[in-house]
């Protein structure tokens, strides 16, 4: 016990030394919010029975990129304390009262990126039910990131030749924060764009209901839909992308346009669409994205192949073949070594060349060797 | 010894293009003559040098056994952790030479440097079969070249295997085994070369090929490229390790693929058609052979000292 009262202490200590280097908060509550979600255990268990946490860090909450936006500016739904359950929750074309857009002066919205996302086939509304909610929300794909999770505040020796003119910390330290984080290559890796496009994709179940919803409707589905995660890691592309190696095409380099990623990742269409960078009247310029020469042959190939017989069958009977020979051949070729070594060894053969031959050895057909 | 027909005629071969004189050939002929009968003897009581007695390959042949042996290991290893990429060993293999972004690299320039190999060996076998041909000493028996008498010699090899015949058969410089071995390799490196390059320029196949091809041929290709690989490498380690290494006689290795030198008694074993052209052209083997066996009292009747054919 002893033993852990001083674990206990030092541990409090470090708390204490972790909280003096900790800056102070700038996110304000004045709406007073952390009245009940400063609480570690303010939580509920749904009816899904998974575990909402409503807990809120202030000292970490300062340092994410929403930490200007009020809580109300996005819980709109919110107009007393306590507040009701909550029936819809937060949608991202919310737009802000408290954070005015610099360059129209108009309240800021993502609204032009959920716009832009309602159109594209993962388009869904906050609360939907059915198939359509197995697609993603923005929160599937997004959280609150920080602004840089390797710096706990705005690095002084930078910030201190700004306060010189601009004389307010705050603001020095807003604008550092913001324009740090938009310089900085925030964008996922090519392994986590498969990571993720994966986490659904790769859902047999999610992938099942989703046919049979179209087969009820007599709708087309992609021929690849349901094999698109494990023909892509079996792909060129797939194993130099699980190698590392940014260069080779994942996901969004074919499926999303080049226009403006930010915006074009969000607008994903089917391939039936003639929007759709892969669109069979737009394959050979997605392909050329990459492969400069590509002509209307090369746009034939498939980047998706498997030797599945309902999808390829012509791969799957050369597969076929291939494994019969492989096994043929190297199952004669042992036997034959193993056969011979039999008859060799019969006759009197030994292992190893020794004073001057191999043959050493009595003979089981007679014809020794003279000693 | 009594030659067989075919021996016999492979003999003559030798000695009309080796222009060998009446003394010589005096010499070869009462050599044969007091040869056991039975070749099985030959070979088992000759005294063979592990690193070998006979010269077999030129250094251009074992230059490019060499740059075959290492290129293809190299290829190897640097291409089956990609087409194994599930696998446990293949993120390991792959960072041991530095990650993807280098393997491919070395991948490739191997890849150049197997088919540089491959030219070279072309070269080689056809200037060499030219000069032979404009010197009179060429012998298609002698090639590589596969003949009607090597499905003869599986046939009959398999027979002595199993006990139902007393001699292996008389076989050339390349017997069967040898040239299921070469052409395997060489359609082998063909594919690979091939089914690389549709990798290396996808886009300039698909420009060459009809449209209703173009995709079957890549998928082909894909297919082709790995499953020839591993079926080559799993070749290589069971079967020629095996013959070079650790089959009977050849443990712990074969050296030829250095020495450029067969041993005796493999020789009149497996290759007992280009032993007897040994004996035409290398007067040495002569006296050597006879003083082996007039040592083991092995002299056919008509060869004893004194004797006659």
């Amino acid at each position: 016990m002893r033993m852990h009262r001083w674990l206990i202490v030092l541990l409090g200590l470090g708390l204490a030394g972790v909280a003096a280097a900790t800056p102070a908060p700038g996110f304000q509550d004045t709406e007073g919010c952390l009245l009940c979600h400063k609480y570690p255990r303010m939580a509920r268990i749904t009816d899904d029975g998974v575990l909402r946490s409503y807990y809120i860090l202030p000292e970490v909450f300062s340092r994410t990129v929403h930490r200007n936006v009020p809580c109300r500016d996005c819980h709109t739904e919110i107009n007393e304390l306590p507040h009701k359950p909550i029936k819809t929750g937060v949608t991202c074309s919310t737009e802000c009262h408290s954070v005015k857009n610099p360059a129209t002066g108009k309240p800021f919205s993502h609204k032009p990126i959920v716009d832009a996302y309602r159109e594209s086939v993962h388009g869904r509304s906050k609360q939907a039910i059915g198939t359509d909610a197995d697609k993603p929300y923005c929160i599937t794909c997004h959280t609150n990131p920080l602004y840089n999770p390797t710096e706990l505040a705005p690095p002084k020796q930078i910030t201190d030749r700004c306060t010189l003119c601009h004389e307010d910390r705050n603001f020095v330290n807003r604008w550092y924060n913001h324009t740090s984080r938009r310089i900085r290559e925030v964008r996922r890796t090519p392994e986590q764009i498969v990571a993720l496009c994966s986490t659904c994709h790769d859902d047999k179940r999610m992938v099942e209901r989703h046919q049979k919803k179209a087969s009820a409707e007599g709708r087309e589905i992609g021929r690849k839909f349901a094999i698109a995660v494990e023909s892509y890691e079996e792909s060129f592309h797939g194993k130099m992308v699980k190698y590392g190696f940014a260069a080779a095409a994942n996901c969004l380099d074919c499926h999303a346009d080049t226009v403006n990623y930010y915006k074009s990742v969000h607008e994903i269409r089917p391939s039936r669409d003639p929007a759709s960078p892969v669109h069979k009247d737009r394959r050979v310029e997605t392909c050329k994205r990459c492969h400069t020469y590509a002509d209307k042959n090369y746009a034939q190939l498939d980047p998706h192949p498997t030797s599945k017989r309902g999808d390829n069958p012509f791969r799957y009977f050369a597969e076929l073949i291939y494994n019969i020979v492989g096994y043929v051949v190297i199952t004669g070729l042992v036997g034959l070594s193993l056969f011979e070594t039999f008859g060799r060894r019969r006759d009197g053969v030994a292992w190893r060349l020794t004073h001057g031959s191999s043959w050493w050895r009595k003979s089981k057909r007679g014809r020794d060797r003279v000693v | 010894m009594k030659l067989s027909r075919e021996a016999r005629d492979v003999l003559e071969t030798s000695m009309l293009q080796n222009r060998v004189g009446a003394k010589d050939r005096d010499e070869i002929e009462t050599l044969v003559a007091i040869l056991p009968d039975d070749r099985v003897l030959l070979y088992k009581n000759v005294v063979s040098n592990p690193l070998g007695d006979l010269y077999r390959y030129s250094i251009h042949i074992r230059i490019q056994h060499m740059l075959t042996f290492v290129t293809f290991l190299m290829l190897a290893f640097t291409g089956l952790p990609i087409h194994f990429f599930e696998s446990f060993w293949a993120e390991p293999f792959n960072q041991v030479l530095g990650g993807v972004s280098v393997t491919r690299i070395i991948h490739r320039t191997i890849a150049v440097i197997m088919i540089v190999s491959m030219i070279y060996h072309v070269l080689t076998i056809t200037l060499g079969s030219w000069w032979r041909m404009r010197a009179g000493t060429f012998d298609i028996r002698r090639t590589i070249i596969p003949l009607w008498k090597d499905v003869r010699d599986f046939r009959e090899d398999l027979q002595y295997f199993a006990g139902k015949r007393k001699t292996r058969p008389e076989m050339d410089k390349f017997n069967y085994k040898q040239k299921i071995h070469y052409f395997a390799a060489a359609f082998g490196n063909t594919v690979m070369v091939v089914s690389g390059s549709s990798f290396l320029f996808p886009e300039l196949w698909a420009m060459i090929l009809p449209t209703s091809v173009a995709s079957h041929w890549q998928e082909l290709m894909r297919l082709s490229h790995p499953h020839e690989a591993l079926l080559a490498l799993l070749v290589i380690a069971f079967w020629h390790w095996y013959n070079v290494h650790l089959a009977p006689g050849r443990f712990p290795m074969q050296w030829t693929f250095l020495t450029g030198k067969i041993t005796r008694e493999h020789q009149i074993e497996e290759h007992f058609l280009e032993y007897l052209r040994n004996l035409v052209e290398q007067p040495a083997e002569r006296k050597a052979l006879q003083d082996m066996l007039e040592s083991r009292e092995l002299l056919a009747e008509t060869g004893r000292k004194g004797g006659k054919s």
